[in-house]
C-alpha cells in the first residue's frame, strides 16, 4: 500500500490488459472443461445444463450492475454502501413507470430514480465531506423508506396491485442469438465430452437472451473503454487515486467525483430495473442485499470490470445452481472444489508454503470425504452455497487486492498546498 | 362521520345483512338503539405478517375477512404490518400498543406472531387473542385459528398426480420451516395414493430467519424453472408472492402450476391463467371474520379452532376448468379423509 503510488497501478494494467484474451479463453474452456467431468463422474445433470447457465445469467445480472455502480464511486474515491439503497429506489421506479408506459420507460425511470440515490450521496459525500459510511447507511435507510411510503402511495387499489406489489410490468423482448443458440443446442445433444457441455453452456447463454441483459453488457464494456481508455476515465480514476495531484494538474475533482457517483446510482437503478424485468413485478424487500452482494463482488473483482464480472458470475452460478435442484448438484459441487483445494495444496506445497498447503489440503480431503460420505445436501445448507464459494475464493485470492489509494477520504480543494 | 355517510354504511350493511342467509340475528351485535344499526363497539387490531394488505395472498385473505367484518359488523379496526428482516421484539411491540390503545381482539396473522402473542397475551388478560396458523402461544385468551394445510394440499396433489403424464411432479416451498414441511407433507401423500411411483423434486427458497423465500418472483421462477427441465409437468408452490415466478416458469415450458392460499386464477395477470390447474384454498377469511363474530356475539372463540375440509377452511379450486374431469376423484377423496378413511401426514 505504500509503495510508490504511480508505478504500480501502471504497470498492472498494461501487464493484465495485455495476457487478458488469452488468459480469458483457457480460463472459460478449464472451467467447462472442469464441470463436464464432474457432471460425467457424478451424474449431476444440472452443473453444466443450458437452464443452470441461463438461470446464472439472469441471476448475475443485477448484482454485476450493482457492482459496476460501486466500481465508478469507488474509483473516483467514494465509497459506496448505499447501492442496495439506489436498487431499491431503481425497482420502484421500474415498477412505478413499467406497469403505466411499458419497459422502456421503467428502464429510464429506474436509471432515474437510481441516479436521484446517488446525487443525495454525491451531495453529502462530495459536497459536504460526510463520511461515505454514514452517507451510504443513510441512502440504503431513505431508499428503503422512500421505495415502501412511494409503493404503497402509487400501487394501493390499482388492479393486481397492492401497498407492497406494483401491478404486473410488461418484460423487455427476449431472443435467440442466431446460430449460436441453435449451434449450442445441436452440440449440446451429442455424446462428446467437452463438446456436450460447451454446447449446453453456449445454448444457455444465447437462448432466451432478454434485451436488458445486453444493455447490461454494454454497460460493463462502456465502463470498462470510458474509464480506462479514455482521458475522462483517467481523470476520474486520479481522482481515486490522488484527488491533490489530479487537483494540481487542473482537474476539476468536484465535477468528477460527482459524475462517477451520479454514474454508479444510475448502474444500482438498471440493476433494480433488472430486477424488477426478471421478476415482471414489483416487491417490497425484492433486492434482498444483492447491492451489498455486488459490492462484494467489486471487492472480488480487485476494482476491475473483469473481475467484478467473474464475482459476479461466480455467484450468480451457485445461487443458481442450489435454486434448480439444489441438494444434488451441490453436493455434486463439494467434489469439485475439494479437488480443486488439494490441487491448490499440491502448488503450494511446490512453492514450499507448507503451513498453507497443510490447511488447504485439510479442507480439500474433507470436502472430498463429505462428498463420498453422503448422498446429498440437505436443503439447510444448500443456501449457503453462493456465500461459502464467495468467501472461499474471496479467502484465497485477498492478498492480491488493491483498493484506489484514496478511496473513502475526504477531499476539499487547495488542501493540496 | 357525516350524516349521508352514515347512512350509506348502515344501507349497506343492512343490504349485505339481508342478502346474507349465514346471519340470522342483524340486532345482536347493536345495544343501543339510537345509534344506526351498522356500528359496534368492537375495536379490532390486525397485526400482518411481512408483505402486509395487498400482497394478493395470505395477508390479503386476512384483510378481506376484516374487510367483511367491517361490513357487516360496523367494527372499527386498525392495522399494522411488519417489515422484512424486524426483530422479534417489533412484533411484541406493536401487539403491545394495539392491546394498550384499547383494541379488543388483537389478532396476529402468522405464525411469525407466536412468539410475540405468548409474551405479550398474559399481560393483557382481558384481552382476545387470536394467533393465525400457530398453537405454539396458548392460554386462556388465545384462539389458536388453524387449518389442516396437509389435507388441502393433499387434494391438490392428488390434482398433480393424475395431471402428470411424466409421472414426475414438483413442489416450491418459500421458506424452510414446518408450516410449509405440512404442505409439502400432504401434497406428497396424495400424489403418491394415485400414483405409488411418482416422483417428487422439493425445493425450498430460502432458510430461515431469511424470509425473503415468500416475496421474491426471480427465486421461484429459477428454481421451478430447474424442475421443468427435470422433467416434471406440474409444480405446486407454496410460496407466497415468489408464487408468480413458479407460474412464469411454467408458462415457459408448458408446463402446469398449482396455487396456494386464494384461489390464484383470479390474482395471476390473465396470459398466466391458463397455467393454472387448481389452488389450494386456504380461507383465512373465513377464520378472521368467525373470531371477530364469536367475539362481538360474546362467546370469543379460544384454543385450538380448526378449520378443516368439512367446514370449507381448506378446499381445492376449479377456476378454469383443468380439474372438471378429476372432480369426482378428488371429491372422494375428499370425503375420505373427512371419514376419517385416511391420514393425511402433517410432517415429511
Amino acid at each position: 500500500m505504500s509503495t510508490p503510488t504511480h508505478e504500480v497501478p501502471r504497470d498492472e494494467t498494461v501487464t493484465r490488459s495485455r495476457f487478458s484474451w488469452g488468459w480469458l479463453l483457457i480460463g472459460i474452456a478449464g472451467v467447462i472443461l472442469a464441470l463436464g467431468a464432474l457432471r460425467t463422474v457424478t451424474g449431476a445433470d444440472d452443473v453444466a445444463s443450458a437452464g443452470t447457465m441461463g438461470a446464472a445469467v439472469r441471476a448475475a445480472m443485477p448484482i454485476a450492475l450493482a457492482g459496476l455502480g460501486g466500481l465508478w464511486a469507488e474509483r473516483a474515491g467514494v465509497v459506496n454502501i448505499g447501492l442496495e439503497g439506489m436498487m431499491i429506489l431503481g425497482t420502484f421506479g421500474a415498477g412505478f413507470a413499467g406497469y403505466q408506459w411499458g419497459p422502456w420507460a421503467a428502464l429510464a425511470f429506474a436509471v432515474f430514480m437510481g441516479t436521484v440515490g446517488g446525487l443525495i450521496h454525491a451531495i453529502a459525500t462530495v459536497g459536504f465531506g460526510v463520511d461515505h459510511i454514514v452517507s451510504g447507511v443513510a441512502v440504503n435507510i431513505i431508499g428503503l423508506g422512500a421505495a415502501q411510503y412511494l409503493a404503497a402511495l402509487t400501487f394501493t387499489g390499482k388492479p393486481g396491485g397492492g401497498p407492497t406489489q406494483s401491478p404486473p410490468v410488461e418484460r423487455m423482448p427476449t431472443f435467440d442469438i442466431p446460430g449460436l443458440s441453435w449451434a449450442g443446442r445441436e452440440l449440446a445433444q451429442t455424446d462428446l465430452v467437452f463438446l456436450t457441455d460447451a454446447g449446453a453452456v453456449l445454448a444457455g447463454l444465447t437462448t432466451r437472451v432478454s434485451l436488458l441483459t445486453v444493455i447490461g453488457l454494454a454497460c460493463i464494456v462502456g465502463t470498462w473503454l470510458l474509464l480506462w481508455h479514455t482521458s475522462f476515465g483517467l481523470r476520474v480514476r486520479a481522482c481515486g487515486e490522488n484527488p491533490q495531484s489530479a487537483e494540481t494538474l487542473g482537474v476539476n475533482v468536484y465535477l468528477y467525483k460527482y459524475s462517477a457517483v451520479l454514474a454508479s446510482g444510475a448502474m444500482a437503478g438498471l440493476g433494480g430495473a433488472f430486477l424488477v424485468d426478471d421478476a415482471s413485478v414489483y416487491r417490497d424487500g425484492q433486492t434482498g442485499g444483492r447491492g451489498y452482494i455486488g459490492l462484494a463482488a467489486m471487492i472480488f473483482g480487485n476494482w476491475r470490470p473483469g473481475g467484478l464480472v467473474a464475482g459476479a458470475g461466480l455467484f450468480g452460478y451457485t445461487d443458481a445452481l442450489r435454486l434448480r435442484r439444489g441438494g444434488e448438484s451441490v453436493h455434486a459441487l463439494l467434489l469439485l472444489i475439494g479437488v480443486g483445494l488439494i490441487a491448490l495444496a499440491v502448488w503450494w506445497l511446490w512453492k514450499r508454503k507448507v503451513a498453507q498447503a497443510g490447511v488447504t489440503a485439510a479442507f480439500g480431503v474433507g470436502l472430498v470425504v463429505l462428498h463420498l460420505a453422503t448422498d446429498s445436501v440437505p436443503s439447510d445448507f444448500t443456501g449457503m452455497t453462493p456465500f461459502i464459494a464467495t468467501l472461499l475464493v474471496l479467502g484465497l485470492a485477498s492478498q492480491r487486492l488493491r483498493m484506489p489509494k484514496a478511496d473513502g477520504q475526504r477531499y476539499r480543494r487547495g488542501e493540496a498546498g | 362521520m357525516r350524516r349521508s355517510a352514515k347512512i350509506m354504511i348502515a344501507g349497506m350493511a343492512a343490504s349485505l345483512v339481508l342478502a346474507g342467509c349465514g346471519t340470522d340475528d342483524p340486532d345482536g351485535p347493536d345495544t343501543d338503539p339510537g345509534t344506526d344499526p351498522g356500528t359496534s363497539e368492537v375495536k379490532v387490531g390486525l397485526a400482518y405478517d411481512v408483505g402486509g394488505r395487498g400482497d394478493q395472498s395470505f395477508n390479503d385473505a386476512a384483510a378481506a375477512g376484516l374487510d367483511r367484518a367491517i361490513a357487516d359488523f360496523g367494527v372499527d379496526s386498525t392495522e399494522s404490518s411488519a417489515i422484512d428482516g424486524e426483530p422479534e421484539s417489533a412484533r411484541e411491540e406493536r401487539l403491545i400498543q394495539l392491546a394498550d390503545a384499547g383494541f379488543n381482539p388483537v389478532i396476529g396473522v402468522g405464525f411469525a406472531y407466536a412468539g410475540a402473542v405468548a409474551k405479550v397475551a398474559p399481560q393483557f388478560p382481558d384481552t382476545q387473542f387470536g394467533l393465525i396458523d400457530s398453537t405454539d402461544a396458548m392460554g386462556d385468551n388465545i384462539a389458536n385459528l388453524v387449518f389442516p394445510e396437509h389435507e388441502g394440499s393433499f387434494l391438490v396433489g392428488a390434482a398433480a398426480a393424475l395431471k402428470s403424464e411424466t409421472g414426475k411432479i414438483g413442489f416450491i416451498g418459500g421458506v424452510n420451516v414446518p408450516l410449509i414441511a405440512k404442505f409439502e407433507a400432504g401434497y406428497a401423500a396424495g400424489a403418491l395414493a394415485v400414483n405409488p411411483d411418482i416422483e417428487i423434486e422439493s425445493t425450498y427458497l430460502t432458510q430461515p430467519p431469511d424470509f425473503s423465500g415468500f416475496g421474491d418472483p426471480a427465486k421461484g421462477r429459477t428454481a421451478a424453472e430447474g424442475q421443468f427441465d427435470a422433467g416434471a409437468d406440474v409444480v405446486y408452490h407454496a410460496a407466497g408472492g415468489s408464487g408468480l415466478g413458479v407460474f412464469q416458469a411454467a408458462d415457459t415450458a408448458g408446463g402446469l402450476a398449482i396455487g396456494v392460499d386464494s384461489d390464484q386464477y383470479h390474482t395471476v395477470p390473465s396470459e398466466l391463467q391458463d397455467v393454472i390447474l387448481t389452488s389450494m384454498l386456504k380461507q383465512v377469511d373465513v377464520a378472521v371474520y368467525d373470531y371477530i363474530k364469536s367475539f362481538i356475539d360474546g362467546s370469543p372463540l379460544s384454543g385450538e379452532v380448526v378449520f378443516g375440509l368439512e367446514a370449507g377452511g381448506v378446499d381445492y379450486s376449479t377456476s378454469g376448468g383443468l380439474v372438471d374431469d378429476i372432480a369426482d376423484q378428488l371429491d372422494e377423496f375428499k370425503r375420505q379423509i373427512i371419514a376419517g378413511e385416511i391420514t393425511v401426514p402433517d410432517s415429511m
